[in-house]
Order: C-alpha cells, then structure tokens, then sequence
C-alpha cells in the first residue's frame, strides 16, 4: 500500500524549509481533502484556523473511528503511526499549535503503547506536544463538536456549528480536527510526486471472502470492488451504519457524487456487502438498535426518535404493522434527518429511507 | 446592518443575531423549550426549526445566525410537520396526566401541544414510573415529566456555580439527576429555585405548603401573615396584571379575606434588618475588622456560603438575621406577649419570593418561628383556591405594630436594594446628619457585579452588588485570597434578586424583571420615609422592647450563626 511508505521526517524537514504558508498553498495545490467522511479541504481547513486571531490553538486527530464496518485507521494506527505523527507536527507547525491531541477510541487500548512510543521518539525536538486521549466507548465521540467537549472533561455532547472548530474549537480556541488517514497522508502529500487525493483506504466487510482494508482508486466499478472482496451473490451494499445503503449495482461508480444520487452517502469508504440470503428488515433493526443505544441522548429527534423508529421496525417483523405504521416511519425517518443537531442524529435514518425506497416488498404490512 | 426575508417580509438585523431573536421583534414567537435568553444556546428541543431557502435541512432558530440576504419561513408546511411530530416524540415520553399535575396550565409542553393542535398521540406511550424526589424542603423533582431541555442543570452549573444536578445515563435512558444518583436534600443544592423558574414542565416546582396553610386557616390558632418586600410586585402576574403592577393593598385585603388575622410586612424586618446591619458595618469599619461584610438576607447564598466558603469566609458574613426571620422572632416573642398569647397559638405564615425560605425557616438557628412559607405562585394559587376575585378587591393596609415601613425596606426586593437601605443609614449615621441624596444609582441595574466608591463625610467606601451565584463566586474568591477591594458586598442569589426568585411567576426575561424593579422603586420613591433608621414604628421596637441597636437583646433575637454544610 502506498500510504504505508515511510515518509521519515523527509516531509518534516521540507516544511522547515518551505514555513507554513507554503506549505499550506502546496497542501491545497495537491488537493488533499478530509478523509472523515465530509472532503473538506485540509488546508484550507488549516489556513482557516491560522487566520482566526487567538493566543492559543490546538491540533485534534480524530482516532475515534466508531463507525460500524470502518477499520482502516486501526491499520494506519499499527503500521504508519510515525506518518501520522508527523503530519500533526506538520499540522502543528502551520497552525502555531503547541499542544496536539490524539483521540484514541476506547476499544483501541491496545494501540495506545505504540502510539506513545512512536510519538516519544519522534517528537523530542519539538515543542509541540502530543497527547493521547482515551475515548470511554461512545459513539457520538467521533464527532468532531463531540470531541471537543469529551477532551474538555465535558459530557461528550455535540454542539451546533456554526462556530466551526477553525473558528472557536477546543477551550473556545480555533481548533484543527483531523482524521487519522488525512494526517497520515500529510506528509506523503507534500512529498511524492505520484500521490494523489484519489487513492483511498476501503474498509470491506459482510458477506464477503475476502473482508480487509483495501487501496482502491474513488470511481473504481462497484462490480470490481466486489470481485477483489469475494462478495457472495450481492444484493445490497451498506456505507457504514450511517451512510445508509444502496442496491448492489456493479457498474456503479463509486464517487460520492454516485452515491449521493443513490440517497446514500460515501462517508469514510466503509462497505458493507449484503448477500440474497439476507432480509434488509433484519438489518435495518439491527442497526436502529444501534444508533437507538449510541444516541446522545441531547436532541429531541433522535433520542426519542430512534426509539420509536426500533418500535415501528419491530412491529413490521412481526407482521403487526398497517400501512399508516409504514407512513409513519417515514415522516419519523425524514424528520429525524432534518431536524436533528448533529451529523448522526442526521444520518441515523437514512438507511431506513433508502430500504423503504428500494426494498419495499421486504416491508410488509399485516 | 443585514437585510433579510422572514416568512416574505423584509427586516432588518445585526449581525451576530439568531434567527429567534430577529423573528421576536417582529412580533414572531417561535416555540422553544430548551432556549432561554439567560442561558447558553444548546438547540436540543428541536421545535424552534424554521425552513431556510437553499438550505436542504431545518435550522434550529435559537442557534442559527441570520445572514445576509437569508429567506426564512417560520411557518411552513415542512417546518409545522416537524414541530407536530417532535412535540409528539416529546409527549410520548412525558407524563400525560396534565390536569393533576402542579405545572397545568403553566406548562410550556401542554402550552405548544395546543397550539400545534395535537389530538391524537401518534406514538406509543413510553412507560415512565420513577418515583418523585420529594426529600428537598424547598423543590419537587419528578422525572417523568422532564423533557431534557437542561435548562436546569445550565442554570445550576454555568450561572449558579452549584452543580447540585447534572446529565446522566444517555440516550432515551438519558436522566437529571444530582450526583451519584444521590436525591436533592444530600446534594449541594442551595434551594435558590432559579430552576424551579426556568423548567418549563411540572419536572421541577416548589414544594408545596398550600395544603399545610390552608388546614392552618381552618384551626382555632390566630393566624398571621408576613409579605416579603417583592412579592407586592409581583403578585398581579399571576392574576393577569402586566408586570411591574404593584398590588401591595389588594394582597392585604386578600390574606384578611382568607382568614388570616393579622398581615404584617416584612419590610419592617427589613428596616430592622439594617438598623442592626448598619451598625454591625459601621463597628466593622471602624475596627478595621472582618471586612468586606457580605449581606445575609438571602438564604440561598447562606447555604452556598456555608456550603463552598465557609472556614475563609465565615468572619466575613453578617450575623444579622434576615427581614423574614427577624420579623418572625418579633411575632413569636415581642407580639406574642403583647397580645398575651402563647407562641404556640400563634401560627406565622411568610409569603416569600423564595423556595429558599423553605428552608431558612427550618433553621436550628430559628427554633420554628415562622410555620410555613408560602411562595408567590403558592399564595395566587391558595388565592384562586379559597375563592378569591383578586382583581376586585378593595384596598386595606397592612397591621399594626409590624405593618409600617420605609422605602428603604420596599427596595430589599431588588438587586442592589439591601445595599442601598444600608447605606442611607450608614450614610446618616456616620456623618451625623439627615441626608438629602439617598439614591444610589450607580449600584442600580442588571449588571450582574455593579461596584461603587462611596464617600461619606470622609470615609471612602468600596461596595459592590452582585446577583447569581456564578458572579458571586468571583467575590467570595477575591476575598478568600486576601484580594478583596471592598468593604461592604450585597449578594442575592437571584437573577435581578428577590424579584427574580425561585418562588415568582417563572420567567427569567429580563424585560419584564426590569419592569418588576421599577416597580419597587416607584414603591420607594412615592414614600416620605425612605430611611429604616427614621421608621418610627421601628424606632419604637427598640425603645419599647429590643434597647439598643447591636445589644445583647437585639443579638438574641435580631442575629444568628452560621455553620459548615456538607454536600455529596
């Protein structure tokens, strides 16, 4: 894999040469984009921050990687944490940050010693300082607003934006918050000639041979991503938990464009193939039940609503519901997505939509 | 200046405004549970969506900034759909048994639920069946009702500094609660009631001792009642008055219309309250000793005092009793015996601001005085109960000895008021003559800390007012680490102090507790006697019975000790 080429501070070393507004131009110029699930440009996200007036700032990399069938920076985490370190210094260095948090998800405990050392061994030098921040197992702590507040000792409650973290983030300071692969990208970004924004991790799972952590290019076919996994006669693919999902189209092409056109959304490149053998209603129970358990439990919509979404689902299994209980599941799932707080509350439905949409016969009324 | 459509008609705004806040002035009240203009903005109630142009989701209204060239639609078919189907989620997980509920017709659910003509429950009803906590003396908590706006718990922790409450548990499991799922009489709960007045559910409410009065009223005991300073500007709300309507005779004439035999003003406490508190000051200031004094009338900043400051602070604090307690001493000891009465057949109700007072009765320090406190919205809804036409009452004035006042005891009701009462006296005393300029504006207003140099004859005097606790707190760690420039501070709990109380007509806008302040000062300002010192009904007190100001009587009865509280 690419991403996995050792930069060995060669990066580092260039940025001391180049200083931070070159670097963050060059960044821009290779069009590196955030690999969280959003694409926003790093660095103009980075040169946001930098202009925003304050006597303090902060780097976040976001290692809180909750989302079901996502995996990918685990693989960055145990194989190129010394590239993920350095694109925080980098980070650092262009943003004037002195102090950078690693927020670690809780189940990652393991990671943490080699992470530690990697970070002791290569940030003796600098003045910035590198911290490791534990997460406690919430999944709304993936959330950038959400982590700031955990990282504070707060609730781990997402906030409204605006403000944006470049504007008022962590302590109220402008704030960088990073995925694990963006920063690790950083310093090969800025240092290889053949790297470009298009090559990405894939994190593949479900009815799969061959589930794992793929480098593929964005607009590879669906049918070849499939080929490459094994997948077992696919009917369905999910993004996540929270992308939602699509049918299974092997000339698809994969872009976020693509899926957005599908009601779904690409978010961090986690496909989850579902064979014929499954029942999507099956599915979308399982995962209401998730996002029921994994809600915040601050905005009306989808602390409430999750449940009532679990309910009607569980009255359709056991062949109880009318059609009036399938309408009504559908006004809940729409208002839940256009009125909740956070990126979640707002994703947390979109699977039930495009099942609804596109697997209707699989929801039957009594 | 931006320009922008609202529902398609141009305003104007600042920028920097919220879309709320814009739509109000242009007579728009977008429903809202979880935003109040006190508090820090957190948009978790979701009803206060609103449709903006080119904007695929609904905003929240209380934390979206308005734009330039924003077109917003407050009322849309999208937006009144999403509105109906949240406050169904809400009341699918809310206890529906409004009409025996202490918040019915006061409750801001039931209130949007009828406007948004909701019939039918569209959702099955969650079962809810935690028991109220009833172990506080001051405030009932029952869960099953709440709706998780916090407003509570950002009052208490971000403007109280108290954190008796907090979130617990997540999602639909998510809980208020004190630490530790510890109830209220263990947590640090200082009984202030400002959540009380910002739940807009029957979640939090006063205790109640309406029953408790009303079985009073009914007994062969010689029933008296004590009106705190504030509660006369305040009362008319709750009978549709606009705020800021003092009704000070018609709630005389209301309390003697239920059967209470006697109505005493607090206000005399007050003027008392100074009398002994000018003296104290003055002692203090001219010994150099425990200085800044910090005023003691407010037993909810005793509690905290006693609670977070105590072994730094506790020099620092008044031993003057409050207007409440030492008008209740005076009923119990001075009244009693010249009505030739046992203090036992005498029952003493205070009609208070306050769920704090609830509390400060049950003081050790105050050997069960005063029987009952009543609050604000107690006292309107005994009103109702007993039958009283509030609005068509006659006028009658308070009783005699303990009914007449001076303006310096109306404005106790006030932020800022204790402070400038004391200092008239003080004023006077100190230099020895009767002083015209008695209104000391420059410790008026909302401003939560307000400070002043005072001269005095040749004393320059450092004072300071604050209200809330949170501001408070600054204070108090000024003082504790030596720091403290002044020599006399006012605290008050409240927002705006007793006016803004746990016991009021709930609201915390500061529009209408402006309008309540005016109110006692007009009160103040219409009166010929504005010193407590010139009172002559207090004058009399100490002539006839307590000697002189500050002595070992006036100690007994007038002052009291404080001690260390824990708290989990």
């Amino acid at each position: 894999m690419k991403i996995l080429e050792k930069s060995s501070l060669q990066a580092w070393k260039k940025v001391k040469k180049l200083g931070p507004d070159k670097t963050i131009a060059l960044l821009k110029k290779k069009g590196l984009t955030g690999r969280g699930g959003a694409g926003f440009s790093t660095g103009l996200k980075w040169e946001l921050t930098r202009k925003t007036k304050a006597d303090e700032r902060f780097i976040i990399c976001n290692a809180d990687e909750g989302e079901p069938g996502t995996f990918k920076d685990k693989l960055l985490l145990e194989e190129a944490p010394e590239n993920i370190i350095e694109g925080i210094l980098i980070a650092a260095y262009c943003i004037k940050a002195k102090q950078a948090y690693i927020y670690l998800r809780g189940e990652y405990i393991s990671l943490k010693q080699k992470l530690e050392s990697t970070i002791s061994n290569l940030v003796r030098n600098s003045k910035i300082k590198i911290d490791i921040i534990q997460g406690a197992g919430a999944y709304i702590c993936g959330d950038e607003t959400a982590i700031i507040s955990s990282i504070e000792n707060k609730r781990g409650y997402p906030h409204f934006k605006p403000p944006y973290p470049p504007q008022k983030g962590l302590y109220g300071k402008p704030t960088v918050i990073n995925n694990v692969e963006t920063l690790a990208n950083v310093p090969l970004a800025l240092t290889k000639k053949d790297w470009s924004d298009n090559l990405r991790l894939f994190s593949i799972s479900g009815d799969v041979s061959k589930p794992g952590v793929y480098e593929l290019k964005i607009n590879s076919k669906l049918g070849q991503i499939a080929k490459l996994a094994k997948a077992k006669s696919p009917k369905a693919v999910y993004f996540g938990a929270a992308g939602g999902l699509i049918p299974y189209k092997p000339n698809l092409i994969i872009n976020s464009e693509n899926i957005c056109k599908e009601e779904a959304s690409l978010g961090s490149c986690s496909l989850i193939f579902v064979s014929k053998s499954r029942n999507i209603l099956d599915l979308a129970l399982n995962i209401s039940q998730f996002f029921k358990h994994e809600s915040c439990g601050k905005c009306t919509p989808c602390r409430e609503g999750n449940v009532h979404v679990l309910k009607l689902l569980e009255k359709i299994k056991t062949n109880q519901a009318s059609k009036q209980d399938i309408e009504l599941l559908e006004k809940l799932s729409k208002t839940i997505r256009d009125t909740a707080l956070c990126g979640l509350g707002q994703s947390c439905t979109n699977h039930v939509l495009t099942a609804l949409n596109q697997f209707n016969k699989e929801f039957k009324t009594k | 200046m931006i320009k922008l459509k609202i529902n398609g008609e141009e305003v104007k705004a600042k920028e920097g405004e919220f879309i709320i806040d814009v739509a109000k002035k242009s007579s728009i009240n977008i429903p809202h549970l979880c935003y109040n203009e006190r508090l820090e903005r957190i948009g978790a109630c979701r009803l206060c969506v609103v449709e903006v142009k080119g904007m695929e989701k609904l905003q929240a209204s209380c934390c979206t900034q308005v734009r330039d060239g924003m077109d917003i639609n407050t009322h849309s078919p999208k937006v009144l759909d999403a509105r109906r189907l949240n406050i169904q989620l809400l009341l699918a997980n809310h206890d529906l048994n409004c009409t025996i509920c202490k918040e019915n017709l006061m409750c801001k659910v039931q209130k949007y639920a009828s406007e948004l003509m909701i019939e039918d429950s569209i959702f099955e009803d969650l079962e809810r069946n935690e028991p109220p906590d009833n172990s506080s003396v001051s405030i009932r908590r029952d869960n099953n009702k709440c709706i998780l706006c916090e407003q509570c718990v950002r009052i208490c922790n971000d403007v109280q500094t108290v954190y008796a409450i907090g979130m617990a548990h997540r999602g639909v499991g998510t809980r208020i609660t004190p630490n530790f799922n510890h109830n209220m009489k263990e947590s640090s709960c200082i009984n202030c009631g400002q959540c009380v007045v910002a739940c807009p559910t029957g979640a939090l409410t006063e205790k109640s001792d309406v029953q408790g009065v009303i079985d009073a009223l009914n007994s062969d005991k010689f029933l008296i009642a004590q009106t705190a300073p504030s509660i006369r500007a305040t009362l008319g709300e709750l009978f549709g008055l606009p705020a800021g309507t003092p009704v000070t005779e018609k709630m005389v004439t209301a309390l003697k219309q239920i059967g209470f035999d006697k109505v005493f003003d607090t206000d005399l406490g007050a003027d008392i309250t100074i009398i002994e508190e000018a003296t104290e000051f003055i002692k203090r200031l001219k010994e150099n000793k425990n200085l800044p004094l910090i005023t003691t009338c407010c037993p909810a900043w005793i509690k905290f005092g006693e609670q977070f400051y105590y072994n730094e602070l506790n020099k620092n604090m008044s031993t003057c009793r409050s207007p409440q307690a030492i008008l209740a001493s005076l009923v119990k000891t001075y009244y009693a015996k010249k009505i030739n009465k046992d203090p036992k057949d005498i029952i003493l109700v205070d009609i208070m601001p306050c769920t704090a007072k609830k509390y400060e009765i049950l003081r050790p320090e105050f050997n069960g005085e005063a029987d009952f406190v009543l609050t604000t919205v107690e006292l309107a809804k005994l009103l109702k109960e007993l039958n009283v036409d509030f609005l068509k009452l006659e006028d009658s004035e308070f009783d005699n000895p303990l009914g007449a006042s001076s303006g310096a005891g109306d404005i106790f009701g006030r932020t800022g008021g204790v402070m400038e009462a004391a200092l008239r006296t003080a004023a006077d005393w100190l230099t020895k003559k009767d002083l015209k300029a008695i209104d000391y504006h420059s410790i008026r207003g909302m401003d939560e800390i307000k400070e002043a140099e005072i001269k005095i004859g040749k004393d320059k005097i450092k004072i300071c007012v604050v209200h809330t606790m949170g501001a408070a707190r600054k204070l108090l760690d000024q003082i504790k680490e030596g720091k403290s420039p002044y020599h006399f501070i006012e605290i008050m709990a409240c927002y705006g102090g007793c006016i803004g109380g746990g016991g009021q007509p709930p609201s915390h806008n500061k529009e209408i507790l402006k309008k309540r302040i005016n109110a006692l000062i007009k009160v103040d300002e219409k009166k010929k006697l504005r010193k407590s010192h010139k009172n002559p009904a207090a004058t009399k007190l100490y002539k006839e019975y307590l000697g002189k100001p500050g002595s070992e009587k006036a100690h007994k009865l007038l002052h009291t000790k404080y001690s260390k509280k824990g708290y989990v």
